[in-house]
């Protein structure tokens, strides 16, 4: 970790629900984490556990029925200065840091993209919304170079191609432009190879390692593929229906798992540490969060479930400076 | 553009089996209804031998069903078929009946455009409120009250009541540029002109509208909405675009079914004026094909249907140009 231990987002006790017809989803539920500068962070778990709930909630992209209920994300945008609070800033305010200095990069570039209008433009508008350049014209000009950036084959026509005239890896790298267009310090990459073939995941994850390097940038990482967090992150943390159940480097995440949910999660994927000759499932589902089981929300599914563990929210322990676990297993 | 070219004479072409589909089934349908078209034209019952042969001669009525229908294209379009019914040549009719008609639908269209649309994103834009709610309520009953009745009563209430429109001829400038008066007028800044025109067409093209901005309200709604959902539009605000810009992306996105719409729209309210000229008098298309039917004149119906037909596949043409400007995917 090269961070020095400077914090660039914090994000405190966050709470989000979604109000829906059925009732009320408690989608994040008491999540907090730091990101340190020059670091890859990575949110692992199901789908539905609410990693790209809280990746939103960061610049407050939650749409209605979702509403952040409590909760503070602290930016620090300049190295040991003051943060601001994203949660308490104004519309205007947050587009600005958008796109600018947070950026992000969704899971499906084929939706991420407006198929009316042709990439370079869609690149140029971006820079523009944000005073970097003076007209969408110029935005052309620089549009190429940031297309070359991606390693986008033959940029100087890709830049004129409207999005169906590209294919999916190529959609993702154009994606990644837009998004590093502003020479933002915080990337957030959600699920950004799921849509994408296999051979070409390898490819857009190597852009993305290669660019961070160059550019410096904090990325923070959205996936479920146990190999990418293996192969990308410093630090990771689980997610498990709306909390996070465990944090720790990456090393030691795969070396010694503590919570039976990562223990479980780390037998059920092909783990790129260490070799496991049988995989096994979780037993039972992922819960209904709009009743989540009280306490501790995987206990109906861990093997080691006592009584406490029914009733009470377990404490988040920190059994060293870099891993901590929030289970009763550990207390 | 070279292919677009291609496209719009292959488009172009397609017109030719549509247009003789249509007539040959309108044909068909007249041929098969068991009747003697001469007789009634001679005038019924005690219509005189000599003139009821004479007109089965010159209308060729005696032949094959394809001899005959090839005998009514071929004169049409020569124009040199005369109704029996009227003894006016058939282009002439429909030619001075069509700006009646022509007005009566652009008005209508106005209509639908201005109200159904700004309809349409305001309740997208107030999505699951009152306001939605209200719009959605008088969608349907657009799409369900009938127009002659709902004639009837704002007849009552503009005409009787207030007297705010004229029911009676059909306003026209001493000149012409392009033989339809609401445009030549406009075209003069004629404005009493404009205003008599107005008066006679206003309502009349709202009861033909009445429909279809109930249609195009609701389809502009789910259309913005679906765009206002549209992962782009997230992205959009992921990427710190400002609010203007982000509206244009979701306005573009929404336009183009509503483009398709307003296309299959405007060929509806030519369908539709026959209900509305006959209930407001006045002498278009539409009740030119009503006149014609009672009459058994299928001569003229047929080169009544055949004009618009020919609208109607102008029409969508012009979508279909629309198209390729508004959307890059549509490649031809």
């Amino acid at each position: 970790m090269k961070s020095e231990h400077l914090p660039i987002i914090e994000v405190k006790d966050l709470y989000v629900n979604f109000y829906t017809y059925a009732g009320v989803v408690k989608a994040i539920d008491g999540v907090s984490f730091t990101i340190y500068r020059g670091e890859t962070y990575c949110l692992v778990g199901e789908t539905g556990c609410g990693k790209s709930v809280t990746a939103k909630s960061l610049t407050k992209l939650i749409r209605p029925p979702g509403r952040i209920e409590k909760g503070q994300v602290l930016y620090y945008r300049e190295p040991g200065k003051e943060p601001i609070d994203l949660l308490g800033l104004s519309e205007e305010e947050l587009r600005r840091i958008r796109g600018a200095e947070i950026s992000y990069i969704f899971q499906d570039p084929s939706a991420s993209l407006d198929p009316l209008y042709n990439i370079g433009y869609q690149i140029s508008e971006t820079m523009y919304d944000h005073g970097l350049i003076s007209s969408i014209k110029e935005g052309f000009l620089k549009a190429v170079d940031i297309l070359k950036s991606v390693l986008m084959p033959d940029p100087e026509t890709r830049v004129k191609n409207y999005p169906h005239e590209l294919s999916g890896g190529m959609k993702q790298r154009a994606v990644i432009g837009i998004s590093l267009s502003n020479n933002p310090r915080l990337v957030i990459a959600d699920e950004p190879t799921t849509a994408l073939d296999a051979t070409v995941q390898d490819q857009i994850m190597d852009l993305l390692k290669k660019l961070k390097k160059e550019k410096n940038l904090t990325v923070l990482l959205i996936t479920h593929n146990m190999g990418l967090v293996a192969d990308m992150c410093d630090r990771v943390a689980v997610m498990y229906a709306g909390r996070i159940v465990e944090e720790a480097d990456i090393y030691e995440l795969f070396k010694n798992p503590l919570h039976p949910y990562t223990k479980a999660l780390l037998k059920a994927v092909p783990n790129p540490v260490k070799k496991i000759d049988k995989l096994e499932s979780i037993p039972g589902t992922v819960p209904n969060l709009i009743y989540p089981p009280p306490g501790c929300r995987f206990h109906p599914r861990c093997q080691y479930a006592m009584e406490k563990c029914k009733s009470e929210r377990p404490p988040e322990i920190w059994v060293s400076s870099t891993h901590r676990v929030s289970c009763w297993l550990y207390s | 553009m070279a292919e677009l070219k291609r496209f719009l004479v292959r488009r172009l072409l397609t017109f030719i089996p549509t247009l003789i589909g249509v007539t040959f089934i309108v044909f068909v349908i007249a041929a098969v209804i068991p009747t003697d078209p001469a007789r009634m034209w001679a005038g019924g019952e005690k219509a005189n031998p000599k003139v009821i042969e004479q007109l089965e001669k010159e209308y060729h009525l005696k032949g094959s069903i394809l001899e005959r229908y090839y005998f009514i294209m071929y004169k049409l379009f020569t124009n040199q078929m005369v109704s029996p019914v009227t003894h006016h040549y058939i282009w002439d009719d429909l030619a001075k009946r069509f700006p009646v008609t022509i007005q009566l639908t652009l008005i209508a269209f106005i209509y639908i455009v201005l109200i159904g649309i700004p309809l349409g994103i305001i309740a997208a834009l107030k999505r699951d409120t009152w306001v939605d709610t209200a719009v959605r309520i008088f969608a349907l009953i657009g799409v369900s009250t009938p127009v002659f009745w709902l004639a009837y009563l704002l007849i009552f209430l503009f005409f009787t009541q207030l007297g705010w429109i004229t029911l009676a001829g059909t306003p026209k400038p001493d000149y012409s540029i392009t033989g339809v008066p609401l445009i030549d007028s406009i075209l003069h800044l004629d404005f009493p002109m404009l205003a008599q025109i107005l008066q006679r067409y206003s309502l009349p093209g709202f009861i033909l509208g009445f429909m279809g901005i109930g249609i195009t309200a609701r389809i502009v709604r789910n259309s913005f909405l679906d765009a206002i959902s549209a992962d782009f539009t997230e992205f959009a605000h992921a990427r710190g675009l400002k609010k203007m810009r982000i509206y244009k992306h979701i306005l573009r996105n929404a336009l183009v079914p509503v483009i398709t719409v307003l296309g299959l729209q405007f060929g509806g309210l030519l369908g539709g004026a026959p209900i509305t000229e006959r209930v407001f008098g006045l002498p278009g298309l539409g009740s030119y094909m009503l006149q014609a039917i009672n009459q058994f004149d299928y001569l003229a119906l047929i080169g009544a249907v055949f004009f618009v037909s020919l609208i109607y596949l102008t029409a969508n043409f012009i979508v279909d140009i629309l198209y390729a400007f508004i959307d890059p995917r549509v490649r031809y």
